[in-house]
């Protein structure tokens, strides 16, 4: 127990103060243990205290550059502590993706912060969780790292709204996930977007990979120089040019609007049949069943991959060294939408030889 | 005048307004006329406009108000356009004409004009005078000895003043524009103009890159075919950015991508040559020719050879394929490196993790004084961590609040020197109202002067202020004189009044007296009688006087209006009508008697 709560808090990377003041400038004032220039950048630009001040968004969230950071933002309320300050934002960030922890404690530390008005305090509060995995919360009670399991982070989300919201086209975002393709998120409320792609890895269960995820990015040259890095990813955007560049994604889902839109380059890749008709339908049963809650409905879906994968790996052990060939899979007959999707699945698990 | 409206006329009868033949002046234009010219102007201008409008005048006054109103707003409208224009071409328009020695001509006959130099520019270097820009030796060494002067610069002479007066205005406007744009934007950056060139330059490039990559942007029906324009456009943005064009062959990737791009059938978006590249070898030497004869070719091809042609596609094939193989090994190289790095990376990892489980293994022995040790380790630093903390909040504070405050004063001072700003603003407002209206009166004084000098100076004008000022006085002094017999009149009144009640009041009383002893005595009697006589008598006499007072007054009154009548010289003009009445009865009887005997 004790060495999983030092792999555990090994997460966690560091912690900043941005502030609002009176004057309207938005500053970073402080940070524990250090934060890089181009982190700072990026935190302050994510921070919605640098937007113009026209939405206020109590806790974002996203990825750069393999880390996660987590703000949370605060309006200061007399009487405070803190002097000429309107409003600050604490963003932590950490290696691993839970939402619902780094909330919780960047709510600790924003209590304390405006409590005592100086970071000293705060600091205190995020050495105790970084040593001892725990800390005093508001309510004179205990925030405990351990109550903040990673599986359930992955599992907070409604894969019945989305499902709800798509219908049979949530195979479209299923299989791009499968394949591994890039996946582009529009919607203008930051909140609404983050809801909905926290949720979408979720789909391809197998994997258990969040790092896909980079809900909240903005058209900039190193954000999408970051993007770019990663074959695969689901990624949200607030702005709606972003629907003009083609060059960043194979499908496009305007939540809005509820469409997807696959791309011309990745029509070929992502063509549908018989196959993806079976688990749209198993997706689609088994989110309109009432009955069954949001887990359960990802562990059908998992289940369905599981049989497509386990069919795969059959065809492709009886291959020499277990890797799948197009000259194997043509002699099956497939229809020809399956043979294109098996093929490119076996790429994507690596199960391909060329 | 004259000449201008005979141009205008001319013009007229050329768009087809039937100008009549006599019509040599525009006051001679008859509403419909001038109708009928300005719907066939804004047809010639405008068809579109044009065409909905009518070339004469319907009958109703309703109807005739509306096409009046349209017809102005269609003036109205093109008006506007041909503002735009004639700005734009005011310029050249009067350096053509200006070729065409002493006469103006309207832009239609222009280019029949145009005729004896035209106007060819030639591009010129002069060397340039800005402040405090630093020369480089070699360029004030080039302008010294090897640039020729302007008047050399050029083939021919013809072109030498049209070139000069292109420079000279493109100079001049320049300068004009970058002065109206400083005034009104600049100086409200409140930037040195250094850095408000820069920042619009960034900004202007953010903007062609913008434009440039929707333009990029390919339709979506090419399958090889994407479109030359398009690559060569990500060519540009990617100079924008700073990266080579080679990029967009080898794009980093995992193991992964470059397998995918290489075994799949990919037109990916973004022109990328490996788009065209197909999955298996085999149908890889088939295609390229194929592809070789899509991919762009250069520019120039319309004219050159069909053999010429043939011959660079086959050597951009045999170059594509080079390519191609180079390509194939550097990805296999590619995937060996991406392996060793992950590899190393692992390694790293799992080395660090043997680390800390060593030493947790050493410490195991005396695992709970170890423990124990290491928490109170971890205390230590922890609260060292928590003061070091505390020690540069005690210096952090202070700056940021200083910072804080400095800002504020910043901005105090900002709005103070925005709003002096505004007043100086309004200052100059106000300085070009006054002299402008300055000017104005200068100018009606000056007319004023001018006709009073044209007046007749006869009659000296002192003369009539000297009459004037009489009158005035005279009036005032029998205002004054009128006030005092008012008053007079008023004082006699009231003696009057108070005189006829007391006499009325002793009248009564002596009455009385006179009457009670009266019954008495006779003598009493008698004087009672005498005593009433009296008083009877008195008031006569009183009323004949007031009787008179107020027929003298209607005398004066009567004779008052026998003066205005006499004016009216009614008597004279009932004489006249008297003998005309008795002329025209003659008359009457005279035609009467005609007709009789007639």
């Amino acid at each position: 127990e004790w060495n999983m709560a030092t792999t555990e808090t090994q997460l966690m990377l560091s912690v900043g103060l941005i502030e609002k003041d009176v004057n309207g400038d938005t500053l970073w004032v402080w940070c524990y243990p250090s934060v890089s220039a181009e982190l700072r950048q990026l935190l302050l630009r994510k921070c919605c205290l640098t937007q113009d001040g026209r939405d206020f968004h109590t806790f974002v969230f996203g990825q750069f550059s393999r880390t996660w950071y987590y703000i949370t933002t605060l309006e200061v309320q007399e009487p405070t502590a803190l002097n000429k300050v309107t409003h600050f934002s604490i963003a932590v960030t950490a290696k691993d993706f839970n939402p619902e922890k780094y909330a919780a404690l960047s709510r600790i530390l924003c209590r304390m912060y405006v409590k005592h008005g100086s970071p000293v305090k705060m600091m205190e509060a995020y050495i105790t969780v970084l040593t001892k995995g725990v800390c005093q919360n508001d309510e004179n009670g205990l925030f405990l790292i351990k109550d903040y399991d990673v599986r359930k982070a992955y599992l907070a989300g409604s894969i019945k709204d989305v499902v709800s919201q798509f219908g049979m086209e949530t195979i479209i975002l299923y299989t791009a996930l499968i394949l591994k393709k890039r996946i582009v998120v529009h919607h203008p409320r930051i909140e609404a977007l983050l809801e909905f792609t926290r949720v979408l890895p979720a789909l391809a269960w197998h994997r258990k990979d969040w790092s896909v995820l980079h809900p909240y990015v903005h058209l900039t040259a190193a954000e999408l120089d970051d993007l770019k890095k990663c074959p695969g990813y689901i990624a949200g955007f607030v702005d709606p040019e972003v629907s003009n560049r083609l060059e960043l994604f194979d499908v496009f889902v305007s939540l809005p609007d509820s469409v997807i839109t696959v791309s011309q380059g990745a029509k070929d890749a992502m063509a549908m049949g018989k196959l993806h008709k079976d688990v749209a339908q198993v997706i689609v049963q088994s989110a309109e069943d009432a009955e069954r809650s949001d887990s359960q409905v990802i562990k059908d879906i998992s289940i369905k991959t599981k049989e497509i994968l386990t069919n795969l790996c059959a065809l492709a052990d009886a291959c020499e060294d277990s890797k799948l060939t197009l000259e194997v899979l043509k002699q099956h007959h497939f229809p020809p939408a399956t043979e294109n999707f098996l093929f490119h699945l076996a790429a994507a698990e690596q199960l391909l030889r060329i | 005048m004259e000449e201008v409206d005979k141009i205008l006329i001319h013009a007229l009868r050329q768009v087809g307004t039937e100008v009549g033949e006599d019509v040599d002046r525009l006051n001679q234009f008859t509403s419909e006329l001038i109708v009928e010219a300005v719907v066939r102007c804004i047809r010639v201008i405008d068809p579109a406009l044009g065409e909905g409008l009518p070339t004469s005048l319907p009958p109703g006054m309703s109807a005739r108000f509306r096409v009046g109103m349209s017809l102005a707003q269609a003036c109205q409208k093109t008006y506007s356009n041909i503002r735009i224009l004639y700005h734009t071409t005011s310029l050249l328009l009067f350096l053509a004409v200006s070729w065409v020695p002493l006469n103006c001509r309207l832009p239609l006959h222009c280019e029949t004009q145009v005729s004896s130099h035209s106007f060819h520019v030639r591009p010129l270097s002069s060397p340039h005078c800005t402040n405090g820009q630093k020369y480089l030796k070699e360029v004030k060494d080039y302008q010294r000895d090897f640039l020729l002067p302007v008047t050399a610069q050029l083939p021919s002479q013809t072109s030498m003043v049209s070139s000069i007066l292109e420079q000279h205005t493109a100079d001049l406007s320049s300068a004009q524009e970058w002065d109206t744009e400083w005034k009104s934007q600049g100086l409200l950056s409140r930037l040195t103009p250094q850095e408000y060139r820069s920042r619009k330059l960034t900004r202007l490039r953010k903007r062609i890159e913008e434009q440039l990559r929707s333009a990029a942007a390919p339709s979506p029906e090419s399958v090889f075919g994407v479109p030359r324009s398009a690559s060569e456009l990500s060519d540009l943005l990617h100079t924008f950015r700073g990266s080579t064009p080679s990029d967009l062959i080898l794009t980093k990737g995992s193991h992964f991508t470059h397998t995918q791009k290489f075994t799949f059938t990919q037109v990916s978006a973004s022109g990328r040559v490996d788009g065209a590249l197909q999955n298996g070898f085999s149908a890889n030497c088939a295609l390229l020719p194929q592809e070789a004869a899509a991919v762009p070719s250069p520019v120039h091809t319309g004219r050159q050879s069909e053999g010429d042609a043939q011959l660079r596609q086959q050597e951009e094939l045999a170059a594509l394929q080079q390519q191609f193989q180079q390509l194939c090994s550097d990805v296999d190289l590619m995937v060996v490196f991406d392996e060793l790095k992950q590899r190393e990376m692992e390694n790293t990892k799992n080395e660090e993790k043997t680390q800390v489980k060593k030493k947790t293994i050493d410490l195991l022995p005396d695992a709970d004084n170890n423990l124990q040790k290491l928490q109170s380790q971890v205390e230590a630093s922890a609260n060292r961590v928590v003061n070091l903390a505390s020690q540069w909040e005690k210096h952090r504070a202070p700056l940021i609040e200083e910072h804080r405050r400095l800002k504020e004063i910043c901005s105090t001072k900002d709005l103070e020197s925005s709003t002096k700003l505004s007043e100086i603003n309004s200052l100059h407002d106000k300085i070009c109202a006054a002299t402008a209206e300055a000017k104005k009166k200068e100018e009606s004084y000056k007319q004023l002067v001018t006709e009073l000098e044209s007046l007749p100076q006869d009659v000296s004008r002192s003369a009539y202020t000297q009459r004037i000022l009489e009158i005035v006085g005279n009036i005032k002094k029998q205002k004054e004189e009128i006030t005092k017999i008012l008053s007079d009149t008023k004082e006699l009144q009231k003696e009057i009044n108070s005189l006829t009640g007391k006499l009325d009041r002793t009248f009564a009383v002596t009455d009385e007296l006179v009457f009670k002893d009266a019954k008495k005595d006779e003598s009493v009697r008698k004087s009672y009688k005498y005593l009433a006589a009296l008083h009877e008598n008195c008031n006569q006499l009183i009323q004949t006087i007031e009787d008179t007072g107020t027929i003298l007054r209607e005398i004066r009154d009567l004779e008052e209006q026998i003066e205005t009548e006499n004016c009216n010289k009614t008597v004279t003009n009932l004489e006249r009508i008297m003998d005309d009445y008795k002329a025209i009865r003659q008359e009457n009887s005279a035609l009467a008697a005609k007709v009789r005997e007639g």
